[in-house]
């Protein structure tokens, strides 16, 4: 599973029959520079990523979410699955939990200067974050 | 399975029924380089059962072993695809035995 912000959402017209009504999204991962900014990560690493991602909780663009991936992501699209029962829909990542808040914070012994990394320039996220009230 | 270092907690109120009530942990993946572990930069979310706290390093458990953590062995209805799998206290580095102690490194 990981921690990763909406910023988009996917449409498509021709889809496999059991998806319709399913939305899809665009999740970018949170590394771990957006979250602890003091920490830099080893050069080459991407942080610009975006995964698709099903979506049955209902989730916008701009919310944190966290991410399921495999068998658990297709148990969260079919919440009325009976004792027995194997989901059937071909996805293998969906959201399981939109985030109220996230609290991320370096403890003294956390290596960060070991092997550091390019200067990233995307905006800062700030380490604790709430989810707007709609 | 993989080595991290928790570093914080996340909470959700809307999340999918399997889901359950765990603590949902951020876990940043370390690797060792020598006598150092440093953060690959990737952060993964782990639910944890076992009272891992923050600072601690842990070994997370994927896919059908993370289900084997909560509910085994029928746990085909059980969402998850991360779990701590437990909490380390040492590591051996290499053949002769040196220890790499992370215990002093809690609290």
């Amino acid at each position: 599973m990981f921690l990763g912000r909406v910023v988009g959402t996917v449409w498509s017209t021709v889809k496999w029959k059991g998806l319709e009504g399913v939305k899809f999204l665009v999740v970018r991962p949170y590394h771990l520079a957006d979250l602890i900014p003091e920490v830099s990560c080893p050069p080459g690493f991407s942080s610009e990523d975006g995964v698709v991602v099903a979506d049955i909780l209902g989730a916008g663009v701009g919310e944190d979410v966290i991410i399921a991936y495999g068998h658990s992501a297709r148990v969260a699209l079919e919440p009325h699955l009976k004792d027995g029962q194997l989901p059937s829909r071909p996805v293998d990542a969906a959201v399981v939990a939109i985030v109220d808040r996230y609290e991320a914070s370096a403890q003294p012994g956390f290596d960060a200067k070991v092997k550091p990394g390019e200067k990233k320039t995307r905006p800062a996220t700030s380490a604790t974050s709430s989810r707007k009230k709609k | 399975m993989m080595l991290g270092r928790v570093i914080g907690e996340v909470w959700a109120t809307k999340r999918a029924g399997a889901f359950g009530h765990r603590k949902a942990m951020l876990v940043a993946t370390l690797a060792r380089e020598g006598d150092r572990l440093f953060p690959t930069g990737e952060v993964v979310v782990a639910l944890d059962d076992i009272g891992a706290q923050q600072g601690n390093v842990v070994t997370v458990s994927w896919g059908s072993g993370a289900r084997a953590v909560f509910a085994p062995p029928d746990n085909r209805h059980v969402l998850v695809d991360a779990a701590i799998s437990r909490i380390v206290d040492a590591i051996t580095l290499d053949e002769s035995g040196r220890v790499l102690n992370l215990q002093h490194e809690e609290g």
